[in-house]
């Protein structure tokens, strides 16, 4: 069928610090298709975060280490690609909303700059002036064209086609042209009077207002794949939902493919098409959502579904994972569960479970198949 | 699976949600003069004046340093308006020692005049220039070299690469700098290269721009693993654009400010050096006011003859201080946020009014599941 946006295979990271080295990562693999919308799970510490900033190459190198794997992003390896290329991927092919909206605008400019700045960055690739990665007037389309195999467009720099010069053609030039840009996406993002909030420093903008201003910079690039690490997290509850509920729409309106990293179940089950679980740097189950919520294959998952609490529970302690985390630079032996694992056998200390199985469900524990028969 | 997207370009909001057929049409409210137009007109010279203003000192600093450069102007473009040079030269003889043509303070004047009847208030605005040129001089080589050498240290120092290696030697040669004293190593310096006022000017520079590299790798520093860097990375901009436009620019608040503490003492470094008597030379075409004070010193004794050494050294301290004032406002000026609130705070007009245009397009069918009576702000609509 069609070849998938984001391809991750044994993705391991490394941050080697005087303290030791820690496994962020290790052996993550999983597949974004095109339109979909991954969701990301698990507790905080887990790699969630790491993993989001690895695929567009975002952790600082050093400490951190891409130890093995590969992130092939529509069927182009970008571990391997040399730093200097690394800007011509993101934005316009990989944008990212990031998790402290307070600090992720620059303090020094207004909104119309920090937007403006985003939209010249794509509107230079699309006419030309700047090398792109990915070709194409409209990225979100993946049903009526054919995905551009990328890899001599990483290796020098890459002209975009006639056709897309074409589609660009009416040049961004005036500063009016660009004003009228931003307020689209301002619009886009539901900013009351945007003509106002334009001339202002975020600073005197609320939460989640500047998370929609970061939303509206990154969706300006009209990214291809859209990574969302923790978008609602530093928010209150009713911004929360303002901004969930303007994702949701912009999910629906712009058909992107989304991977949604989020440490609140509810949250991605609002939102998400597939669940990944993480559990110390690895995945350890991945699945159709409505399925991994209906019978989780790892204990793990088990334990995080049943913890979330009632709606009318009123009496008891609430529902718990024994145990802590472990040390991400002192892993357990065999699979990292098993201390805190209720089902562990001696197998469990001693062996790593199987790798994930190219199963649209699939869990990495040795007894998958029993938990999922479990009540 | 073929959902048809929304052509680029084209405003997107009004295809997603339908507006809600129940909400009455919004009121049509005559649209307010533009609120965004008069903000940004205010962050120009009046909201300079206001933020200064709020800051009485600082506002003092700018007015005389102002004043300051105006005077040198007009000692450099008209310098009859201001002084009289030689106008009470009689002998031209210089060194001499105390004669009978001295005299106190008067309204002829207003410094008095010293030994070869040389109006000192005339010295004093004839040096005016220079010492101002010295020391933007100095303090904007070291600004340059400095700040820059500071900018690539601190923005370019990933361990084991070369660009660390060049971070290292940048700051290892710093450190030496720093480790003497820069005045010392200033007077070693103009010892070795002779003296004289562009000997002495290139001693300061070379002795000065390490604290600038110091400064300026610190902020880099500070700011550049911040999350909007981050963020601006993300968005597929490139280092030498993060590092001109968004690191330098939150770098550059704290930078100017001490750039214009800097001009004072640079000032006193540059006539402690002409005090000593290895600047510039006195009695000269271009005098200088250390050089002058210097010369008074050991020629007119303070007991008697104290105006010839009191006014250069007041004209320093005025100077210096009128710099450091200014600088401590200039950190309002700068930083948007306190910039901002200060302009506002001084304007005596009423709030703007809300600019109630198009009805928005609201993310409601979500929210209306919430009981009436909870008031959930969706989005700032009635």
């Amino acid at each position: 069928m069609t070849e998938p946006v984001l391809k991750v295979e044994n993705l391991s990271v490394d941050y080697d610090v005087g303290a030791g080295v820690f496994h962020a990562a290790s052996n993550v693999s999983f597949t974004l298709p095109p339109g979909r919308v991954v969701g990301i799970v698990g507790e905080t510490g887990c790699g969630k975060s790491t993993l989001g900033q690895a695929i567009p190459r975002l952790l600082p190198e050093p400490p951190a280490v891409i130890r093995s794997g590969k992130i092939i992003f529509q069927g182009t390896d970008l571990v391997p690609v040399p730093k200097n290329k690394l800007p011509m991927v993101r934005g316009t092919s990989i944008g990212m909303i990031f998790q402290e909206p307070l600090n992720s605008l620059n303090p020094a400019f207004r909104v119309y700059d920090q937007i403006a700045e985003s939209i010249q960055i794509r509107h230079w690739r699309e006419i030309g002036d700047l090398p792109m990665f990915q070709p194409g007037p409209t990225p979100f389309d993946y049903s009526h064209r054919e995905l551009p195999k990328a890899e001599q467009v990483l290796t020098k720099p890459f002209l975009p086609g006639e056709k897309v010069q074409e589609a660009a053609r009416h040049r961004l030039v005036s500063r009016d042209d660009y004003k009228r840009e931003v307020l689209d996406y301002l619009r886009l993002v539901r900013i009351n009077d945007p003509e106002t909030i334009l001339h202002l420093y975020p600073h005197e903008l609320s939460g989640g207002m500047r998370q929609r201003i970061m939303i509206a910079m990154t969706l300006s690039q009209k990214p291809t794949l859209l990574i969302a690490d923790e978008p609602t997290s530093a928010l209150d509850v009713t911004i929360q939902a303002q901004v969930l509920t303007l994702m949701k729409e912009l999910i629906e309106e712009v058909h992107a493919s989304i991977l949604f990293i989020s440490h609140d179940l509810g949250v991605v089950a609002e939102m998400a098409d597939d669940l990944g679980v993480m559990y110390a740097g690895a995945l350890v189950e991945i699945g159709p959502i409505a399925e991994v919520f209906k019978s989780p294959r790892h204990p793990y998952t088990k334990a995080l579904l049943r913890a979330i609490p009632s709606q009318y529970k009123t009496d008891g302690p609430l529902a718990s994972i024994p145990g802590n985390v472990p040390n991400l630079s002192r892993l357990p032996s065999g699979c990292s569960f098993h201390p805190r694992c209720p089902l562990a056998q001696a197998i469990c200390r001693a062996d790593p479970p199987p790798a994930l199985p190219d199963t649209p469900h699939a869990a990495a524990c040795h007894f998958s198949d029993q938990v999922a028969s479990l009540p | 699976m073929t959902p048809t997207p929304p052509s680029p370009g084209t405003p997107i909001p009004s295809s997603g949600s339908p507006p809600i057929p129940t909400a009455p049409p919004a009121p049509r409210v005559p649209p307010a003069p533009s609120v965004g137009r008069a903000r940004r007109t205010r962050s120009g010279v009046v909201g300079l004046y206001r933020v200064l203003r709020a800051n009485p000192l600082s506002f003092i600093g700018f007015i005389v340093v102002t004043f300051i450069a105006i005077l040198a102007l007009f000692v450099v473009f008209a310098p009859h308006l201001v002084a009289h040079y030689g106008a009470q030269q009689e002998t031209g003889v210089y060194n001499s020692g105390p004669t009978l043509f001295q005299w106190p303070p008067s309204l002829a004047h207003p410094f008095g005049t010293d030994g070869a009847s040389y109006d000192i208030f005339s010295e004093v605005m004839l040096a005016l220039p220079t010492d101002l040129g010295i020391g933007f001089a100095i303090a904007g080589f070291a600004l340059i070299v400095g700040g820059g050498l500071g900018l690539v240290a601190g923005f370019w120092d990933k361990p084991g690469s070369l660009s660390g290696y060049t971070s290292s030697f940048i700051m290892r040669v710093t450190d030496v700098f720093l480790a003497f004293p820069s005045l010392v190593l200033a007077l070693a310096l103009v010892a070795s290269i002779g003296k004289g006022t562009i000997q002495a000017m290139i001693a300061i520079m070379l002795t000065w721009w390490p604290y600038y590299v110091r400064l300026v790798r610190g902020e880099v520093l500070a700011v550049k693993h911040l999350p909007y860097v981050t963020a601006a990375r993300a968005a597929g901009v490139r280092e030498t654009k993060i590092l001109t436009r968004h690191v330098l620019r939150n770098v550059l608040e704290p930078v100017i400010v001490y750039f214009t503490l800097d001009i004072g003492t640079v000032l006193v470094i540059f006539s402690t050096i002409s005090f000593v008597g290895v600047g510039v030379p006195y009695p000269s075409n271009a005098p200088e006011w250390g050089s002058m004070m210097s010369f008074y010193q050991e020629n007119y004794p303070f007991q008697i003859y104290w105006w010839a050494i009191t006014f250069p050294a007041l004209a320093i301290f005025v100077t210096v201080l009128s710099f450091s004032l200014l600088g401590d406002g200039l950190r309002d000026v700068l930083d948007p946020r306190s910039r901002r609130a200060l302009a506002e705070s001084g304007a005596h007009e009423p709030p703007p009014e809300a600019n109630v245009g198009e009805p928005p397009v609201l993310p409601v069918p979500a929210m209306t599941a919430a009981p009436s009576n909870v008031g959930v702000d969706v989005g700032g609509v009635p």
